[in-house]
């Protein structure tokens, strides 16, 4: 197709499908307007079963089966990474060679490191009060490690992230997700019941029933996938090489 | 037994989970076996739920079972048709599994069980997508079985070819699910809901249709038809197939592109069909249009191609085109129809990729050109090859033949003639490579033009060539075309399909899906008329050639990835064209 083709086609397509949003567009309900039949029902079953974060008792409790696929496609996309990415019969691997670090940038790293390990964990571990969740503490943790890359160096950072420890977290913890929902089966209730466990107090860390169980899995299968993603990426980048040489 | 429903999608994702948790340990064979014992256990629970979805199973996940009527839970339906659907996915699943054993050539380093979980994965977002009663948790699963389709499609990454094939699948589908995404929000913002039966529930109580209806139909239409590869959505598919490995082309041309079909027909049903929804006449155009183009593009693609992978792979467009085409008509009849010619396809295309494979890894080669006369040793694969053709073609009595004889008998009239006409020139390109390569007849065809794709100079997939079949390789396509013939001659297996698609769609109408003298003749003709157009290819190749005017045609599979989003956003927008006449005049 020549360019010019191409563009008229692609002309006419968006035309007609900007059309298409303009006209649904005034269909939509008014912005700001007082009728949300879902929010209202959603936050009435978070309270009923004390969940303060309501997003997350969406996300572990009203849609478990959602977030479970979810997790799915983060796994399999980092299955899919390791195996797209592997080193191929044509590519060795190199020694990446330590770099110099300018000195306020390292102290800067090392600083940062821990304190935003901890915030990674914290965000995790409050997913059932506060807003955040296994999600985004999960990116947050895995992400705090790789400071340890800009402060120091490439080696440094393998160092502290064991590759094949990761990988097998990143499975058990989906495995763990799917074993917790299959309790409420055993117990002959439902798929990912949330009625195995006491609710607890309103607003403190043991409420919410199952709810801090599967988002302490999917925080952890997050870190885990986000680890071996970047390291995935990084290792193309860094370590493999060609077999001529070049990388 | 309602409470098992969601183990269909829970135990093939939880066998992936621990393949990969122990996979650094296991040995090949180990972690081969467990992946084919954990979808055929898959299989199992799949047919027996299926044998006792009448009435159907519904289950709310997390069991947030509706009070006055709302809930905001997930909801799972275990009827028939879907049912059915994880049945086939996972026998499908479990052949292929079955067909790779120690088939690859370099499993990654230490990585022995990545592809059984890619392909477990695969088939716990097949059966999620059939089973769900959720719009968006259909596009999560939807979803989950795309991440999976691209990496295995791309997984002989050390050839660029496959990285070109994937990236294209990967990037054409990603848009169709944001095209999806977008059409569920509208739906929500409009109703609400989520559940497929409370949003349609939500639009009738609305009122008329409008243009946000209009938007909403389009959009989740079109993440389902570029799933489906309709025309104009359809570029991916040959590129994807060309490349993926052949265990991963039976499941990707056997259910999972059946599976955008599957959608469309629930989504209609369910969603759009009420008063609030898109008028059955609009469904219909779009539908019997779209078919017919699909039918038509598919077949001629198929006829003019060589590389024997693209054509299987052109085939399943045609016949995609005809599935839309009955099911567009919203008779109960042709349902069950569909419904059975669907079945009978995935196995019959199974094993013809399966018997592809088999060319392959012995020659190095797809090419039917090169090929010729080279297949004469393979007397077994020659007569598999050539009961997949006639089967394609409509050869009573495989299940092919029995769907498109009850479907023809509901549509009637010029749809009939597109029935015949497609299966015939599928079935005779099959029949063509067939008597070439196999038998060697007809003169060894001169080399072509220099924008075809030849199949010559392809890896084996295997460690080594071939020099020996390995007795799975044999046995699955075998069983498959076996199946296939199964689904037409078990005597009640077509009834009790044609109940469940109907207590499912269409409240239960009664219809009989049987053979009838006329289904059995019109199947003969297609047969004997695939059987001319082969032989007249193989005895006067320059008379059936290429034609110059098909070359435009044949050039817009560029490989571009530009060229094919630009058709998928004409395709959206002749979709809404063809849409419209209902809105404007309702």
């Amino acid at each position: 197709m020549t360019r010019r083709l191409r563009m008229i086609v692609l002309a006419l397509g968006g035309a007609g499908l900007a059309a298409l949003f303009v006209a649904a567009c005034f269909g939509m309900p008014g912005f700001g307007g007082d009728r949300h039949p879902y929010g209202d029902r959603a936050v009435h079953a978070s309270l009923a079963r004390r969940t303060a974060n309501t997003i997350s008792s969406v996300n572990f409790d009203q849609r478990a089966f959602d977030t479970l696929g979810e997790m799915s496609i983060l796994f399999t996309s980092v299955l899919g990474t390791v195996v797209l990415l592997r080193q191929t019969r044509d590519e060795k691997r190199g020694r990446p060679q330590p770099q110099e670090v300018a000195l306020p940038v390292r102290r800067y790293a090392l600083v940062v490191l821990p304190v935003a390990l901890v915030s990674g964990l914290y965000v995790i571990a409050h997913g059932q009060l506060s807003p955040g969740g296994g999600f985004q503490g999960g990116v947050v943790a895995a992400t705090a490690l790789h400071l340890l890359y800009l402060g120091a160096d490439y080696r440094a950072l393998e160092r502290i992230r064991p590759i094949g420890v990761f990988e097998v977290g990143d499975a058990l913890s989906a495995s763990a997700y799917l074993v917790t929902g299959l309790a409420g089966v055993l117990a002959g209730t439902a798929f990912l019941a949330n009625t195995l466990l006491p609710y607890g107090t309103f607003n403190t860390l043991s409420s919410g029933g199952t709810v801090p169980l599967l988002n302490a899995a999917i925080g952890m299968e997050v870190a885990c996938a986000i680890v071996i993603l970047l390291a995935r990426f990084l290792d193309q980048a860094v370590e493999i090489e060609e077999d001529n040489g070049k990388r | 037994m309602n409470h098992l429903l969601p183990l269909l999608v829970a135990a093939p994702l939880l066998g992936a989970g621990l393949l990969i948790a122990c996979g650094r340990r296991l040995p090949r064979v180990a972690a081969e076996s467990f992946g084919c014992a954990v979808s055929a256990g898959t299989a199992a629970l799949a047919i027996w739920l299926c044998l006792n979805s009448s009435p159907p199973l519904t289950e709310w996940v997390g069991a947030w079972t509706p009070r006055n009527g709302t809930s905001v839970g997930i909801v799972l339906v275990g009827d028939g048709p879907g049912l059915g659907m994880s049945a086939l996915a996972s026998l499908l699943t479990l052949a292929s599994l079955a067909y790779s054993w120690h088939y690859f050539d370099e499993p990654p380093r230490r990585h022995a069980g990545s592809y059984p979980a890619l392909m477990l994965l695969f088939q716990g977002g097949m059966c999620g997508f059939a089973i769900t009663g959720d719009l968006f948790n259909a596009f999560v699963f939807f979803e989950l079985m795309s991440a999976a389709a691209y990496a295995l499609t791309g997984y002989r990454v050390e050839e660029a070819k496959a990285v070109q094939g994937a990236l294209a699948f990967g990037v054409i589908n990603s848009l169709g699910a944001y095209a999806m995404l977008m059409g569920i929000a509208l739906l929500y913002a409009r109703t609400g809901e989520l559940a497929l039966t409370h949003i349609g529930r939500g639009l009738d109580t609305h009122g008329g249709p409008d243009a946000l209806t209009l938007a909403a139909f389009v959009l989740v239409l079109t993440g389902l038809l570029v799933k489906a590869a309709a025309v104009p959505f359809h570029f991916w598919l040959p590129d994807a197939h060309a490349v993926a490995p052949t265990p991963v082309c039976m499941l990707l041309s056997g259910v999972m592109v059946e599976f955008g079909v599957y959608g469309v027909w629930r989504v209609y049903g369910t969603v759009f069909s009420g008063p609030g929804g898109i008028p059955a006449a609009d469904l219909e155009r779009a539908l019997t249009v779209l078919g017919i183009l699909t039918g038509a593009v598919g077949a001629l693609m198929c006829w003019y191609q060589r590389h024997v992978k693209r054509l299987l792979a052109c085939s399943t467009i045609a016949h995609v085109g005809l599935f839309l085409v009955g099911v567009g008509s919203l008779l109960p009849e042709a349902d069950d129809g569909v419904a059975l010619y669907l079945l009978g396809h995935a196995g019959v295309k199974a094993a013809l990729f399966a018997c592809t494979g088999l060319l392959l890894d012995r020659f190095g080669s797809v090419d039917e050109h090169a090929l010729h006369g080279r297949g004469r040793p393979l007397r077994g694969v020659a007569v598999m090859f050539v009961l997949g053709g006639l089967a394609l073609a409509g050869m009573p009595p495989f299940g092919i033949s029995l769907g498109k004889a009850v479907t023809e008998e509901a549509l009637g009239g010029p749809l009939t003639v597109v029935y015949v006409l497609v299966s015939a020139v599928t079935g005779g390109a099959v029949l063509r490579v067939a008597a070439r390569v196999f038998y060697g007849l007809g003169p060894q065809p001169r080399v072509g033009s220099a924008c075809e794709t030849t199949g010559a100079g392809e890896e084996p997939e295997t460690r080594h060539r071939l020099s020996r079949i390995p007795d799975t390789m044999r046995a699955v396509p075998a069983l498959l075309l076996a199946g296939s013939l199964a689904v037409g001659v078990v005597p009640g297996f077509a009834r009790i399909v044609a109940r469940s698609v109907n207590e499912a769609g269409s409240g239960g109408a009664l219809t009989s899906a049987h053979w009838t003298a006329a289904g059995v003749l019109l199947g003969l003709v297609s047969t004997a008329l695939a059987l001319a157009l082969a032989a007249l290819a193989v005895t006067r190749p320059e008379l059936l050639g290429a034609r110059p005017w098909t070359l435009p045609l044949r050039r817009l599979q560029s490989g571009h990835i530009g060229d094919y989003v630009a058709w998928v956003l004409l395709g959206t927008t002749l979709l809404g064209a063809l849409a419209l006449p209902g809105i404007l005049t309702g």
